[in-house]
């Protein structure tokens, strides 16, 4: 079932467009990666869906309704961000009796849990917190909502590394438990990778790719081989990333919709993409990368 | 196991061999039941739904069989159809490896099946004299 239909959504502010259009939709029950570029339009598009801010245009359907102003839509959902601020008169544990009243599915003893995991003081404020553990306890609450749309916009933010994978783990093993809608954006796919079942890139504010994320693994292949053999063969393909190696030489990133024996036998050599450098190629505006910058013309 | 996610074998066909070496080596019987996707999931840290796709590739070739509501189970031939699978690819990626080794080195076709006479012979010799 979609839980959120997106079409030709557009978000302007003043005179710079942050949504081109963007059409996608999300079905329930699963997770899925939100990645682009900074200022992709990632935050908006999250933002618009969780009823913060309203479109300048478009359709946009979360639970069937528009989110923007719908009590609904914010009583089955949850937004994480770095911004999240919560009242200084509160404790830590204050809010998290604060968010059992609010959230019908609020889940307190995995919230308390998680709390003294992370080695967060129930009594402190959530103001006097360092940026990391901001960001711990934002996640936290995120994941005791058990809300049925679930967004975390860049959650790892300032978390040590340990932290990530041990957040990430524990939004599997809630979601396995506790199915729901789960959006995560991030600029780095390789940390959520495994976790997701889809990806939606999101390139100048349109949709670039939405796909099953085992298919984006396998959706580029990079080529190389003798440059002029390479070149003749290539001449008729979209190239997504090209550069010269030494003298006689050329690797080339392409759509991997031809027979990797085929190309071996032309003698060139083949090697699979990773689905974050996927994501960068398929959105780079440069096809020589950081090079075309020190080129001589 | 440890999945590898340099992205050279999809992780729902790393998870596919892995089941079946478990089934090779007796971790699984024939008729028994194996995991779920969700322990899957649970157990190697990623999305149950690439889970499921490892599941499906063993469900697809006849190695799993389903039953409704129950889960996936161990086909009755599934060691054997392994094997047999596993030797075809592996066997057959090795033997053009070596032919592509061969031609690169030119070397013909009756010094090529000399040498494999040899190397058979020897590593027989060697397998019955431990016998």
């Amino acid at each position: 079932m979609e839980i959120i239909k997106s079409t030709d959504l557009v978000k302007r502010y003043g005179s710079r467009l942050a949504l081109d259009h963007l059409t996608a939709s999300i079905l329930s029950n699963s997770i899925t990666g939100i990645v682009g570029r900074n200022g992709a339009g990632k935050t908006t598009l999250l933002q618009i869906i969780a009823g913060f801010t309203q479109e300048t245009s478009g359709n946009i359907e979360v639970f069937s309704a528009r989110p923007f102003n719908s009590l609904h839509v914010s009583a089955n959902s949850i937004f994480i961000d770095d911004f999240l601020t919560f009242p200084n008169t509160l404790s830590l544990v204050d809010i998290l009796e604060e968010g059992e009243r609010f959230y019908p599915n609020w889940h307190m003893d995995l919230a308390k849990k998680l709390l003294a995991y992370f080695e967060l003081d129930e009594q402190t404020v959530h103001n006097y917190l360092s940026k990391g553990k901001k960001s711990t306890f934002n996640a936290i609450f995120g994941l005791a909502t058990r809300s049925a749309l679930t967004i975390f916009d860049e959650p790892t933010t300032g978390m040590d590394a340990s932290v990530r994978s041990d957040f990430y783990r524990a939004l599997l093993k809630d979601y396995l438990a506790h199915p729901r809608t789960v959006l995560v954006s991030s600029h780095h796919v390789d940390e959520i990778e495994e976790l997701l079942e889809y990806v939606l890139l999101i390139d100048q504010g349109k949709t670039k790719l939405h796909m099953d994320i085992d298919d984006l693994r396998e959706y580029l292949i990079g080529v190389s081989g003798r440059t002029e053999l390479l070149e003749q063969w290539v001449k008729d393909r979209d190239v997504f990333f090209r550069r010269r190696i030494g003298e006689t030489e050329t690797y080339l990133v392409i759509q991997n919709n031809v027979e990797t024996k085929d190309l071996e036998k032309l003698g060139f050599r083949v090697e699979s993409i990773s689905s974050s450098d996927a994501c960068v190629y398929v959105t780079n505006k440069h096809k020589g990368g950081i090079d075309d910058v020190f080129r001589d013309h | 196991m440890i999945l590898q996610t340099d992205g050279q074998t999809p992780i729902y066909m790393q998870i596919a061999h892995w089941l079946e070496t478990q089934i090779l080596t007796g971790v699984f019987k024939e008729h028994e039941k194996v995991y779920s996707q969700y322990q899957l999931a649970e157990m190697l840290n990623i999305n149950p739904a690439t889970a499921a796709k490892g599941l499906n590739v063993l469900g697809a070739e006849g190695i799993l069989y389903d039953k409704r509501g129950l889960g996936k189970f161990v086909s009755e031939d599934a060691k054997k159809h392994i094997k047999e699978k596993r030797k075809d690819g592996l066997l057959h990626d090795l033997v053009e490896q070596f032919v592509e080794e061969a031609l690169h080195l030119h070397i013909e076709m009756e010094e090529l099946t000399s040498l494999v006479q040899d190397v058979y012979q020897e590593k027989r010799e060697r397998e019955n004299g431990n016998n």
